[in-house]
C-alpha cells in the first residue's frame, strides 16, 4: 500500500551515496545547525560521499544513540532539512534516509560505532525507557556511569514501541536500536515502575542522580455523553493494543466497519492509516480547525489521505451513541471562527444548522497527551506544575532538586523524539558536571 | 531525426557521418555492427582480426569499471584480448557486411604476429571488400608477448610492419597509436614512413582501476591476478583530445586522423574535431548505453552546425588546432576577477571554504545572511570558486577580465 514501505530499507550504499552526492557540503551546515540532538548531518553526509562510511555511523551514533529511530520518524522537512541549501537548486537532500541507512549499515555490517570513554563511574537510575531516559543512560553509560533504567511496561522503549504504528517503524528496527543502549552495560528493569516518592527513595539507596523521562501516557478527554460506550477509546490504548498482543482483536472491531478518528496532529493521522490499513470500511478524521491550522506532519496528513480517508475539518463530536452499551454512531456540528483572524482554538463557535450525524462503529480520541497520574509526583524534592509536569530549570532539564534531572515529556508535554534525545543528552552533561564538581565541591548545571 | 548531411571524407573513403564503433568488442561481429549501422552509424573498425595461429582467449573476467560517486562507468578497464574468432569466421562477417552494408566503410583492424602475417592479413581483409585497414599497434595489455602496444613503442618495428601491409595492399591504412609514450607524434612519424596513409588515437590507456581493499588484488581480478592494462570512458577524454591535437600539430605528420578515447555525447564527438580529427570512434560510450548513443550524436552534431551555419563536418576539422599554444604564449598583463552574481546564491558557502583553504582567501563570509563577501582586490582569479558553486544556467560565478589589474601575490605571514 502506498507509503507503507517507510518501515523498509529505503536505501542500497549507491542510492544512499547518489543522494549524498547532491549535498552542497555547506560551510557551517544549516542542518547540523537545526537537529535538536546535534546529529550534524553536514558531517556524517560529507563522510559518506568520501566513501569513510563507518566514520558516518561513528558521527550519527555517538552524537545520537537513537540515530536510527531519528532517520525514520523524524519529521525533518521542519529540522535539518528545512534550511538545506539544495532547496535552492532543487530540493532538499533526503536527511532522514541517509541517517537511516547509515545506522543500518552499521549494523548489518557489525560494525560498533559507539566510543565509551570511561569506566568505573557512580551509579545513576533513569526512570522510563523512552527516547528521553535511553539517551541520557547511554550518554551517561559510554562516559563510564552505571546505569539501571526502572521501565513500568513489560518491555523497553516507551513511546517508540508503544506509541508509534508498525508501518512507520517495525519491532525488529526499534529493538535493535535499544540493543545499542543496553550492549553499552545499561542494566534494564522492566514492570518495574517506580511510585510516588521512588525517585527519593532510589537517592537514598545509593544512586548519585535520578533522570525521570516517563514521558505523557494520558490521553485528554472528550468529556461528552457516551464516552464510557464499548469501542470508545483513545490514541494511546489503541496504538499500544496494536502493538503488544492486541492487534487481533482490534482488527476484528475495525474490518469492515466504520472508525472515527477525532484529532488533526500526526497521531490521528497514524491511527486513521492504520485503521485503513485493517481494513476499515469508512474512517473519519474529525478535526475542530481548519486544514491551516492542523498540526498533523503534512507527510502522515499524506499518507492518511491516500489511504482514503475522510477529513471533517472544523467539526466537533458532541454526542455518541449506542445500543446495548455499544458504540452505534456520533452526532457532530461544524464550527467557525468567532472572527477571522484568530483562528486559535478558543474562539472556535458551532453553528447552527450544521449538525450531522454518521454511523461508527469504532471511536478514538487522539487529542494530545498529559501526564499520567501514577508518574506525578515521582520526588517529593522536585516542584510539579500544575498539568502534571516537572518543574524545570532555563535549562530545561534540571529541578529544583540538584540530583534529580527531567527530559523529555515529562519536561515538555507531547513533544518530538529528538528533542527528548536532546534532553536526555542535556541531562546527563549536567549530571556528570554536578557530580564531576561536587567532588571538588562546584555548583549547579547551566 | 535531422536529414542533415554530416558525411565526411577521410583517406578517400566517404563516410555517411564520422561516428564510428571503434575495434573492441562492441565491433566483433557481423550481427551486432549491421545493428549498429542500422542505429545510425557512420562506419564501424571491425574488432582486431589475427591470422589464426595463435590461439586467443579472454581472461575471465576481462573488464572492472571506474565509477565516481554514483555515477558508474566514468572510466573502464579491461584485458580483453583481440578477436578469439578464426581469421575465416571473421572474413565471412566482414564480406557479409559489405554486401549488406554497400555504404557503410568497413574498416578492419589487424595485428600480426610476425612479418608474414601482417601480409597475409592485409591481403586477406582487402579480398572481401573491406574499405580500409588500421593496424593494431597499441592494445596495452596483449597476452601474446611482443605484440599491441609493444610494437607502438619499438618504431622501427612499426615502422617495418606498416610498410609490409603497404606493400601487400592498396587499401588505405591507419595506424593506431598508443598514449602511453612520451610524444604520440613520433611513433605516427614512423607509420608515415612505412605508408599509412591516416593515425587513429588513442587506444586506451595502461591503468588500474582500483585496488581491492580486502584481498589487495587490484580490479579485474583474474583467479588472483590482475595486471596493468587498457582504460578507457569519459575519463581519458582529456587525454586523448590532447595526443590528437598534438598530431594535428605535427606539420610533418599532415595525415588525416581518426580521433578516440572517451567519445559519449556529440560534444565530445565535436572537440576531437576541432582538434583535427575527421571521424571520431567510440566503444565504452556504447558499453555504457549501446549504439543508441550515435543518434544523439548525429541530432545533436546537426543542431549545432545548424546553429553555426556550418554545412560541412570537414568545415569543423582541426577548428580549435590555432588556438592551442604553448603556455609561454600568455599575455600574463591580462588580470581579472570572480564576478559574482550574489542575487542567486543558495548559500551553500563552498566558494568560501574553496578560496579559504584553495584559493586565494579573498572572500569573506556573512554568517546571518549565509552569503559570501568578495573582494576584488584580493581575487586572484582562480576561479575554483565557480567550479565548485553549484547555481548554473547561466553560472554565478563568472570570470571578467579587469583592464589594468595587476597580479596578486600571496602575503607574508608576520
Amino acid at each position: 500500500m502506498n507509503g507503507l514501505e517507510r518501515d523498509k530499507k529505503v536505501y542500497g550504499v549507491l542510492q544512499a551515496i547518489s543522494e549524498a552526492s547532491r549535498c552542497l557540503n555547506c560551510h557551517e551546515p544549516p542542518c547540523s545547525r537545526d537537529c535538536p540532538a546535534d546529529t550534524d548531518p553536514g558531517t556524517f553526509i560529507r563522510k559518506l560521499k568520501l566513501k569513510n562510511i563507518k566514520g558516518a555511523v561513528r558521527t550519527i551514533k555517538n552524537n545520537n544513540i537513537l540515530g536510527g529511530i531519528c532517520g525514520a520518524l523524524c519529521p525533518t522537512e521542519r529540522l535539518c532539512m528545512k534550511g538545506c541549501s539544495a532547496s535552492g537548486i532543487d530540493r532538499p537532500i533526503e536527511i532522514g534516509k541517509i541517517q537511516r541507512f547509515l545506522v543500518e549499515y552499521g549494523w548489518e555490517t557489525g560494525f560498533d560505532a559507539i566510543q565509551k570513554k570511561g569506566f568505573g563511574k557512580g551509579r545513576i537510575a533513569v526512570i522510563g525507557s523512552g527516547p528521553a531516559g535511553l539517551a541520557c543512560a547511554a550518554e551517561l553509560a559510554k562516559n563510564g556511569y552505571g546505569i539501571t533504567i526502572f521501565e513500568g511496561r513489560e518491555e523497553a522503549g516507551g513511546v517508540l514501541r508503544y506509541g508509534v504504528p508498525k508501518f512507520r517503524m517495525n519491532t525488529e528496527f526499534v529493538e535493535r536500536e535499544l540493543e545499542d543502549v543496553f550492549a553499552l552495560g545499561v542494566e534494564l528493569k522492566t514492570s518495574a515502575r517506580i511510585e510516588r516518592g521512588g525517585a527519593d527513595r532510589l537517592l537514598s539507596e545509593g544512586f548519585e542522580a535520578v533522570f525521570i523521562g516517563t514521558g505523557t501516557w494520558s490521553p485528554a478527554r472528550l468529556d461528552i455523553p457516551g464516552s464510557g460506550l464499548v469501542n470508545v477509546t483513545d490514541s494511546q490504548k489503541f496504538l499500544e493494543g496494536m502493538r503488544s498482543g492486541k492487534d487481533i482483536e482490534l482488527a476484528s472491531k475495525i474490518r469492515g466497519k466504520n472508525v472515527a478518528v477525532v484529532g488533526g496532529g500526526s497521531v490521528a493521522m497514524d491511527v486513521a492509516t492504520t485503521c485503513a490499513t485493517l481494513g476499515a470500511n469508512k474512517v473519519y478524521v474529525i478535526y475542530r480547525r481548519s486544514l491551516r491550522e492542523m498540526p498533523a506532519d503534512e507527510e502522515d496528513l499524506d499518507l492518511a489521505l491516500a489511504h482514503n480517508i475522510t477529513l471533517r475539518t472544523q467539526s466537533v463530536v458532541t454526542d455518541l451513541l449506542g445500543e446495548d452499551g455499544v458504540l452505534t454512531g456520533l452526532k457532530g456540528i461544524e464550527t467557525d471562527w468567532k472572527s477571522l483572524g484568530d483562528h486559535s482554538a478558543a474562539k472556535l463557535v458551532t453553528v447552527p444548522g450544521t449538525e450531522y450525524s454518521l454511523k461508527v462503529d469504532f471511536f478514538v480520541r487522539a487529542i494530545g497527551m498529559r501526564s499520567e497520574e501514577a508518574n506525578k509526583g515521582l520526588s517529593g524534592l522536585v516542584e510539579d506544575l500544575p498539568n502534571g509536569l516537572v518543574k524545570t530549570g532555563d535549562d530545561g532539564v534540571s529541578t529544583t532538586n540538584k540530583r534529580i534531572f527531567v527530559g523529555g515529556d515529562a519536561a515538555r508535554g507531547p513533544a518530538l523524539i529528538v528533542q527528548a534525545v536532546q534532553d536526555g543528552k542535556k541531562a546527563a552533561e549536567c549530571i556528570m558536571k554536578i557530580l564531576e564538581e561536587n567532588k571538588s565541591g562546584g555548583g549547579a548545571c547551566e | 531525426m535531422t536529414g542533415k548531411d554530416l558525411s565526411i571524407e577521410m583517406c578517400g573513403v566517404r563516410f555517411p557521418n564520422p561516428f564510428l564503433l571503434s575495434s573492441s568488442p562492441v565491433s566483433n561481429t557481423a550481427e551486432m555492427v549491421a545493428r549498429a549501422f542500422d542505429r545510425g552509424f557512420g562506419g564501424a573498425v571491425f574488432k582486431t582480426v589475427h591470422a589464426g595461429r595463435t590461439k586467443i582467449i579472454h581472461p575471465s573476467p576481462r573488464m572492472a569499471g571506474y565509477d565516481y560517486e554514483s555515477q558508474k562507468l566514468v572510466g573502464l578497464q579491461n584485458v580483453e584480448q583481440i578477436s578469439d574468432r578464426s581469421f575465416e569466421d571473421n572474413l565471412a562477417d566482414i564480406r557479409y557486411l559489405k554486401k549488406h552494408y554497400p555504404n557503410h566503410p568497413v574498416i578492419v583492424s589487424i595485428m600480426g604476429f610476425s612479418e608474414e602475417e601482417w601480409g597475409l592479413l592485409a591481403r586477406g581483409v582487402e579480398e572481401t571488400g573491406a574499405d580500409m585497414l588500421e593496424l593494431n599497434f597499441s592494445c596495452p595489455h596483449m597476452t601474446v608477448e611482443g605484440s599491441g602496444m609493444k610494437v607502438g613503442q619499438a618504431f622501427e618495428l612499426l615502422e617495418s610492419f606498416t610498410r609490409i601491409v603497404r606493400e601487400n595492399t592498396s587499401l588505405p591504412i591507419i595506424a593506431k597509436m598508443t598514449p602511453n609514450i612520451t610524444d604520440i607524434t613520433e611513433p605516427a612519424l614512423y607509420a608515415k614512413r612505412g605508408g599509412a596513409d591516416g593515425i587513429s588515437a588513442i587506444n586506451t590507456v595502461s591503468a588500474l582501476v582500483g585496488i581491492d581493499p580486502d584481498t589487495y588484488i587490484p580490479h579485474p581480478n583474474v583467479a588472483g591476478k590482475s595486471a596493468m592494462s587498457g582504460y578507457s570512458g569519459p575519463a581519458v577524454k582529456p587525454i586523448g583530445l590532447r595526443c590528437i591535437a598534438q598530431l594535428a600539430q605535427c606539420k610533418e605528420l599532415d595525415l588525416p586522423l581518426s580521433g578516440l578515447g572517451g567519445v559519449e555525447t556529440w560534444i565530445d564527438a565535436l572537440e576531437y574535431i576541432l582538434c583535427g580529427s575527421s571521424t571520431v570512434q567510440m566503444t565504452t560510450g556504447v558499453i555504457h548505453y549501446g549504439y543508441g548513443i550515435v543518434e544523439d550524436m548525429i541530432e545533436g552534431l546537426s543542431d549545432f552546425m545548424d546553429s553555426k551555419g556550418i554545412s560541412k563536418v570537414s568545415d569543423l576539422v582541426g577548428k580549435a588546432v590555432p588556438n592551442i599554444h604553448p603556455t609561454d604564449a600568455f599575455d600574463l598583463d591580462y588580470q581579472g576577477v570572480a564576478r559574482y552574481d550574489l542575487d542567486r546564491c543558495v548559500g551553500c558557502g563552498q566558494c568560501y571554504i574553496v578560496c579559504r583553504d584553495a584559493g586565494g582567501q579573498c572572500l569573506g563570509w556573512n554568517r546571518e545572511e549565509r552569503r559570501p563577501i568578495p573582494d576584488d582586490g584580493k581575487c586572484v582569479s582562480c576561479m575554483i570558486c565557480s567550479f565548485v558553486c553549484p547555481v548554473s544556467d547561466p553560472p554565478m560565478i563568472s570570470y571578467e577580465h579587469v583592464p589594468g589589474k595587476k597580479e596578486i601575490v600571496p602575503p607574508v605571514s608576520s
